[in-house]
């Protein structure tokens, strides 16, 4: 199990995070869920720098990132892991309060994997966490470089 | 010029208008002229028949002092000092001779003086103080008239008493110098005058301008023989003589009006030739010269009266209009659209310019008032006003002159006043005046009454009432000065206000985009941090439930379901809240929509999450719309599950979907046999957050019919209901057909 790779949570939110951890326990997936509380912390962990300049954990097996985030914004934590070339098979879910039209389309045209919109019911969001952590975490390999994940 | 009768007849009409009569070369015989130079030798003389021997021997070379008889020798030394040019004749003396008796007077003429001796008549006043108690009592008299009507008709009295004459007319030139008889006093002996109207021909512009300069002008025998002036006496201007001979086109006139004498006062408005007191007599007859310089003083005293009158009618004038024309802006002001305010105050809108009518034209739309033309003749002149590369105001007194299509209009617009009120959309606000013929033809045609002399005369008043009828064709009486200025000033109005209409329109939408920007953040963060406190709620109840569940009491657990319920309700009016406001924003994509299958697409998901209560469905013909489809998806989705929720206690529940295709729209409808509504409600039916139940009977948040009317009308839609409590509902939309 050790070399399963980590669930990387982007969340500003500490209720978000206790609640995705929740969730994601009771998937009772075996994944280490390594949390980050904003944008630049999330891009210091996937581009090992900063505070995680001498990680030892793997690149993530799955991003579910928040869309609003302090200092650097979700979007662009997407467009800059989409742009790497080493980062861009990594699957990116994207978590949002709310169906607003324009980040939909927005984070489709960067490249994310999933759009998830955070359901007010517990359980659906429960639902939601399993099925997509189930299917990137574990279910799925990282794709061979250059061709694109599909969920 | 030639001056036999039989060569007049040749002469042509319009070489009037040429004929130098300033410098006719000769005089007329009662008196004698004399040219003199600086050093007072005379250069040029003629000696009129009344003159005979008042010289002995030929006069050119010798000096005038010693030519005239000694009682003139005073007046007429050193007079190169004493003349002013461009001044009338000075009387320098009364002279008797043994040819006769004389009033001496002399003026300045370029480098020359004119020396004239007039030949007095035995009893006449020989001096101006003889005539003052004349002019004394026209003075007092003036001081009691009102208005230049009745100071034309006392000039006109005062005249013909002083002189004797046989009549005495006061003429008023127009603005083209056509001229119109005001006023008359008439002795009986010649035909009435009042109301004739003469073209500008009659007087033509160089006769004016030395009515002009030379305040008075007598003709003392129509038959005279002239005195030639010698040597070459076409030289001499006689501008200021008065013994100047007039045009042989003039005596011809004379003698075809049958008066034999005739004499002319000018009367002035400022520099302005207003008109003339016009004397005539049956026979030959010579005014005296101090009468004659009374009837001078009584013209200066009318032409200042004049021009006093005329300024201050003019001011009456413009405030009068600017009057109308601050009802007319307050009408303006009153009504959402200028237009409406013109409309609605007809009168005030004609008595702005005087016009008989009047027509907004404006978005195609031509509204018209008073006496104009008809609606199609009224847009094809805007049509073409539309294409002249004029001013902001166009008017004319003769619109067939400058269109010639307007020639059919005449008797309804031959004057015409037009404004441009907008200069995107060919809106114009047109005055209308008909043609002046009619006009004056209405008050009798003054030629039925001029009976005088035979008809084929070339010359004669009723000729001419023909003339001026031809030259006054095709127009409308003039447009004043002041009514052009108040068009001008209102168009100056009524463009500030639709200006100013333009900026508050503007000045609004820009607050509106900056509202609606304002609003699309604000619903931007409700949508992502007013969610998530519901969702915290949820998530932490339900997981209480979860791993303490066991440990709650029975009302401990209701509690928990209590609280997710309305946490989740508050996010589903979160999420309704944020549809509806997104229904506003987002485009709309109109394809043709098949209503039929939408309505059973809807129906299946309805059917399959509702319960197995029984539902009579009746679906009628759906004309298919042209809108936009996820839209409509909404819409019919939306009437369903109300119809559906309205009905749910009914045994079976009846809905009924069918439409009418209109001409363009189609209108569709969605009947139950529900709750029903009180008519009383029916404005609050599709207001946001407006319920007609209580929460308890049927759920919902308020948002749904809201958000039916939004994207309704958003597609140009009308959505309306009606309802009985009780008995059911029906919902109609009407949506483009396709």
């Amino acid at each position: 199990m050790a070399d399963l790779k980590p669930i990387l949570l982007v969340e500003d939110s500490p209720k978000d995070v206790e609640l995705t951890l929740a969730a994601l326990e009771q998937c009772q997936l075996a994944n280490a869920v390594i949390i980050a509380r904003d944008g630049a912390e999330a891009l210091d962990y996937l581009f090992a720098r900063g505070i995680y300049e001498k990680r030892k954990t793997a690149d993530p097996a799955v991003v579910l990132l928040d869309l609003k985030l302090p200092k650097v914004d979700g979007l662009e934590v997407l467009e800059q892991i989409k742009r790497d070339a080493h980062l861009k098979g990594t699957p990116v879910v994207m978590l949002t309060s709310s169906r607003e039209e324009r980040d939909l389309v927005r984070s489709y045209s960067l490249g994310v994997n999933a759009f998830v919109v955070k359901p007010v019911g517990f359980e659906q969001f429960f639902e939601a966490i399993r099925d997509l952590g189930m299917f990137w975490a574990v279910l799925n390999e990282p794709p061979p470089r250059g061709s694109a994940p599909r969920p | 010029m030639i001056e036999t009768p039989a060569s007049i007849a040749d002469l042509d009409l319009a070489a009037c208008e040429r004929e130098p009569i300033h410098v006719p070369g000769s005089i007329q015989p009662h008196g004698a002229l004399f040219v003199l130079d600086a050093g007072g030798t005379v250069t040029k003389a003629a000696i009129g028949a009344l003159a005979e021997g008042v010289v002995a021997g030929d006069p050119i070379g010798r000096s005038l002092v010693d030519i005239l008889p000694d009682g003139a020798r005073k007046a007429v030394e050193r007079l190169d000092g004493r003349l002013v040019a461009g001044r009338g004749p000075e009387h320098l003396c009364f002279l008797r001779t043994d040819a006769g008796a004389f009033h001496l007077v002399a003026h300045r003429s370029g480098d020359s003086i004119i020396v004239e001796l007039e030949r007095s008549l035995g009893d006449e006043p020989g001096s101006f103080d003889e005539v003052y108690p004349d002019v004394r009592a026209f003075l007092d008299a003036v001081q009691r008239t009102a208005g230049i009507q009745a100071l034309a008709d006392l000039a006109a009295r005062e005249v013909r008493r002083i002189t004797g004459l046989d009549r005495a007319l006061i003429y008023r030139f127009d603005e083209e110098w056509n001229g119109e008889v005001i006023a008359e006093d008439n002795g009986g002996r010649l035909p009435v005058y009042l109301d004739l109207r003469w073209p500008a021909s009659d007087i033509p512009a160089q006769a004016r301008e030395l009515y002009r300069l030379n305040r008075l002008r007598l003709i003392a025998d129509a038959h005279y023989e002239p005195a030639p002036i010698g040597p070459d006496g076409e030289a001499v201007d006689l501008t200021y003589s008065v013994l100047r001979s007039v045009s042989p086109v003039h005596l011809e006139y004379m003698r075809n009006m049958e008066t034999m004498a005739s004499m002319s006062i000018s009367l002035l408005s400022g520099d302005r030739l207003w008109g003339l007191i016009s004397c005539h007599h049956l026979d030959p007859i010579r005014v005296p010269y101090h009468v004659r310089a009374a009837c001078e003083f009584i013209g200066q005293v009318v032409s200042m009266q004049i021009a006093a009158h005329e300024a201050s009618a003019l001011a009456a004038r413009r405030d009068a209009l600017r009057t109308v024309q601050g009802k007319l802006l307050a009408h303006m002001a009153a009504e959402d659209h200028f237009i409406d305010g013109l409309l609605a105050n007809p009168t005030d809108l004609m008595a702005l310019t005087g016009a008989a009518g009047a027509v907004v034209v404006a978005g195609g739309r031509c509204t018209r008032l008073g006496e104009t033309p008809a609606e199609a003749d009224i847009l094809a002149l805007v049509e073409w006003l539309s294409h002249q590369d004029r001013e902001d105001i166009f008017s004319t007194e003769s619109l067939a002159a400058e269109w010639p299509p307007g020639k059919a209009l005449k008797d309804l617009g031959s004057g015409v006043i037009a404004i441009s009120i907008s200069q995107i959309h060919d809106s114009y606000l047109i005055w209308f005046r008909p043609e002046l013929v009619r006009t004056v033809s209405w008050g009798g045609d003054p030629a039925k009454r001029a009976e005088l002399g035979p008809d084929g005369l070339r010359l004669h008043p009723r000729k001419s009432f023909e003339i001026w009828q031809e030259t006054v064709q095709l127009r409308g009486r003039p447009w004043h000065e002041a009514e052009l200025d108040a068009a001008a000033e209102l168009r100056v109005a009524i463009v500030d206000i639709v200006l100013r209409r333009a900026e508050e329109m503007a000045a609004l939408s820009e607050r509106l985009t900056a509202i609606n920007k304002e609003l699309e953040a604000f619903s931007y963060s409700v949508s992502h941090d007013l969610r998530a406190p519901f969702r915290h709620i949820v998530g932490y109840a339900q997981l209480l439930k979860k791993f303490e569940g066991e440990r709650l009491s029975e009302r401990g657990d209701r509690y928990i379901e209590t609280i997710i319920e309305s946490a989740i309700s508050a996010g589903q009016l979160v999420d309704d809240l944020l549809s509806y406001s997104q229904m506003g924003r987002s485009t709309i994509t109109p394809v043709a929509i098949d209503v039929a299958s939408m309505v059973a697409e809807a129906r299946s998901n309805l059917t399959m999450e509702g319960d197995a209560h029984r539902i009579d469905w009746r679906i009628g013909d759906l004309a298919p719309v042209r809108a936009d489809p996820v839209m409509v998806r909404l819409v019919v989705q939306n009437l369903l599950e109300n119809a559906l929720k309205f009905s749910r206690d009914r045994e079976p529940a009846v809905i009924e979907i069918g439409s009418e295709a209109k001409a363009d729209e189609v209108v569709t409808h969605v009947r139950d046999n529900g709750a029903g509504f009180d008519m009383a409600y029916v404005d609050k039916l599709f207001g946001v957050f407006q319920r007609l139940h209580r929460e308890e009977e049927f759920e919902g948040t308020g948002i749904g019919l809201a958000n039916v009317k939004r994207i309704v009308e958003r597609h140009g839609g009308r959505v309306w209901a009606e309802g009985e409590l009780d008995k059911g509902a029906t919902f109609f939309f009407a949506l483009p057909a396709a």
